[in-house]
């Protein structure tokens, strides 16, 4: 099973909008994957086990050089919200 | 019976039933205007109903704990920090569930919508979830009056004051964080600017301050344990516990509960967020259809800036420099003892960051400013806030002793503001209240923030800049097409199947 990270400020409010938007993509597509929300400050770029990470919030250089990173900030605001789900899509798609 | 007395007895009657009750009403009734599906309206209304059981049952939690060791921990020290800061999960969840916070979502849809159409405001404020702030001045100002119409007047002002506060911040916003159409008008962050902006232009005249280099991605790394509000609550807990006189075993129970409530407070308002969501996406929806076409900001959480090392790296500053802080001014006045909002000192220095240019010592300076006259507000507040905590929990509360503050919104000369002037005539309110809102008004529209008045400079170091812009740079470039601006982070989302 893949895993999404969906990550922000608290792990609470705009991960959450982010995190129902992401399953419902996901479960309209047939992508089999769990979702789990944090907050930036309580992760560490050497201890990423996500296939993904979907951020409302910037994040450190470090982390796009273990896991993709897709902007969640346009899950929240609706404009460009298509390519940002198109992007997970292929990175859980994406053949081992 | 007259038109009042009766609004009066509704009023009285919803009170009765509790924001258990009401708000899930209100949220279907809402959810079904918005054009929500009646069976996803009653599933939003339930969750949010279910959020509030939880969120109280953990603010029960903590409140039965610290109600033993706040006031030994005064004696014992002999500081005087007797109030102890329950956090904004704990204050989200009493504004939600005051009279305001019951018409607060309709109320701040509707007032956005008529503001965008007199072209008043940029900002569409999609970010439901924080008109709590709002909902807050609005249940701190009835407390004082014991009026529901001042207290509704109050969160229309509030309103309207975030709103222009998004737009005078906006350029420096868009600019400094690379986000663009964004603008936020969360008054957890926002509302410290007026105050900090005069200090920020000093700041920035002091040769030498800013060769006073600190590395904030060194800083994030060393402090990175302080970023975990559960490890933060176990130790403060714990020292909490041991200072107020507890022997080791019921020290290290109060450590883990006080540990178990960091953790769980925000997973319940996270339930509630739930439920909150389905109506926060129909309202864009709604909202978005009626403005196309018009240049409008999309007003966002705060939340969304604090990935940036700066904001990240002082964030984790402002824990130390929070409790030193609540000592230090505590002979002073201060008797609040920064407790669950120390996890969220990020918010504090969002916006504080780019007035400074990311300049990590700046920011913590200015963060020390805003805080340590904060501080002294959230102690003035502690009797309400004490008091809706006794009325919405049933904790009880010994005759004379205020417990409870609010460091999120309590430090926020906004909020403080209110309640200060909940304490004057009628009349010096209202009249003070106007005035400040034409002079915002003024403020934004001949100074924008980050152009005429202090200009965005960025960070020295080009890292800070680069790593604040991959997420908005996609944005841009997924909306835009625009090859040319998708930095690093694109291509490695794109990477693997390629």
């Amino acid at each position: 099973m893949k895993k999404v990270w969906v990550v922000c400020a608290t792990g609470v409010a705009t991960s959450t909008m982010v995190r129902l938007r992401i399953e419902q993509f996901l479960a309209d597509n047939g992508i089999p994957a769990v979702v789990t929300q944090y907050r930036v400050s309580e992760l560490s770029a050497d201890r990423v086990d996500a296939d993904a990470i979907v951020t409302t919030t910037g994040m450190p250089d470090e982390y796009s050089a273990v896991v993709p990173v897709i902007n969640g900030v346009a899950l929240l605001t609706g404009i460009g919200e298509d390519a940002a789900l198109e992007d997970l899509k292929k990175v859980l798609t994406a053949p081992e | 019976m007259d038109f009042s007395t009766v609004l009066a007895s509704v009023g009285e009657f919803l009170n009765g039933l509790g924001p258990t009750i009401v708000l899930p009403v209100i949220i279907i009734i809402l959810g079904l205007i918005l054009r929500m599906k009646i069976g996803a309206a009653i599933r939003s209304g339930l969750i949010v109903a279910v959020g509030f059981v939880g969120i109280f049952l953990t603010v029960g939690l903590l409140g039965s704990t610290v109600t033993e060791i706040g006031e030994a921990f005064a004696k014992n020290t002999g500081t005087g920090l007797s109030v102890i800061d329950i956090g904004w999960p704990a204050a989200s969840s009493l504004a939600f569930g005051s009279p305001i916070g019951y018409l607060i979502i309709p109320l701040g849809i509707l007032l956005n919508v008529i503001l965008l159409l007199v072209r008043a405001t940029k900002t569409l404020d999609v970010d439901l979830w924080n008109f709590w702030h709002i909902a807050f001045v609005g249940a701190l100002v009835q407390f004082v009056t014991g009026n529901f119409w001042i207290a509704l007047f109050a969160a229309v002002i509030a309103f309207v004051i975030a709103l222009f506060l998004a737009d005078w911040s906006a350029p420096m916003v868009q600019k400094y964080f690379n986000l663009p159409g964004i603008s936020i008008p969360h008054l957890q962050s926002a509302g410290y600017m007026l105050l900090a902006v005069p200090f920020a232009w000093l700041l920035r005249k002091i040769p030498g301050l800013r060769n006073m280099k600190l590395n904030p991605d060194t800083t994030r790394k060393r402090l990175g344990l302080l970023g975990e509000p559960m490890v933060l609550g176990f130790v403060i807990g714990l020292i909490l516990a041991l200072v107020a006189g507890q022997d080791i075993a019921k020290a290290l129970g109060t450590a883990i509960t006080l540990a178990a409530v960091m953790l769980l407070i925000p997973r319940m308002v996270a339930i509630l967020m739930e439920g909150l969501t389905p109506l926060a996406v129909a309202a864009r929806t709604f909202m978005n259809d009626k403005f196309k076409g018009r240049e409008v900001y999309i007003g966002l959480d705060a939340a969304v800036l604090v990935g940036s090392p700066a904001v990240i790296a002082a964030g984790l500053l402002m824990v130390p420099v929070e409790i030193l802080l609540a000592i230090g001014l505590a002979p002073l006045g201060n008797q609040t003892l920064p407790f669950v909002d120390l996890a969220d000192g990020v918010f504090v220095a969002a916006l504080l960051a780019p007035l400074v240019g990311g300049d990590l010592v700046m920011t913590v300076i200015l963060g020390a400013i805003v805080m340590g006259i904060g501080l002294w507000f959230c102690t003035q507040i502690a009797p309400a806030v004490s008091s809706m905590v006794q009325a919405s929990t049933n904790i009880d509360i010994p005759e004379g002793y205020n417990l409870f503050t609010v460091m999120s919104d309590g430090s926020v000369p906004i909020s403080y503001g209110f309640y200060y002037l909940a304490q004057t005539p009628v009349v010096v309110m209202i009249i003070v209240a106007l005035a400040f809102v034409v002079g915002l008004y003024f403020l934004k529209t001949r100074f924008p923030l980050g152009e005429k008045f202090l200009p965005v400079i960025m960070a020295g170091e080009v890292a800070q800049a680069t790593s604040t812009a991959p997420v908005a740079a996609s944005d841009s470039a997924a909306a835009s097409g625009d090859g040319a601006a998708a930095p690093k982070k694109k291509p490695a989302a794109r990477g693997k199947d390629s």
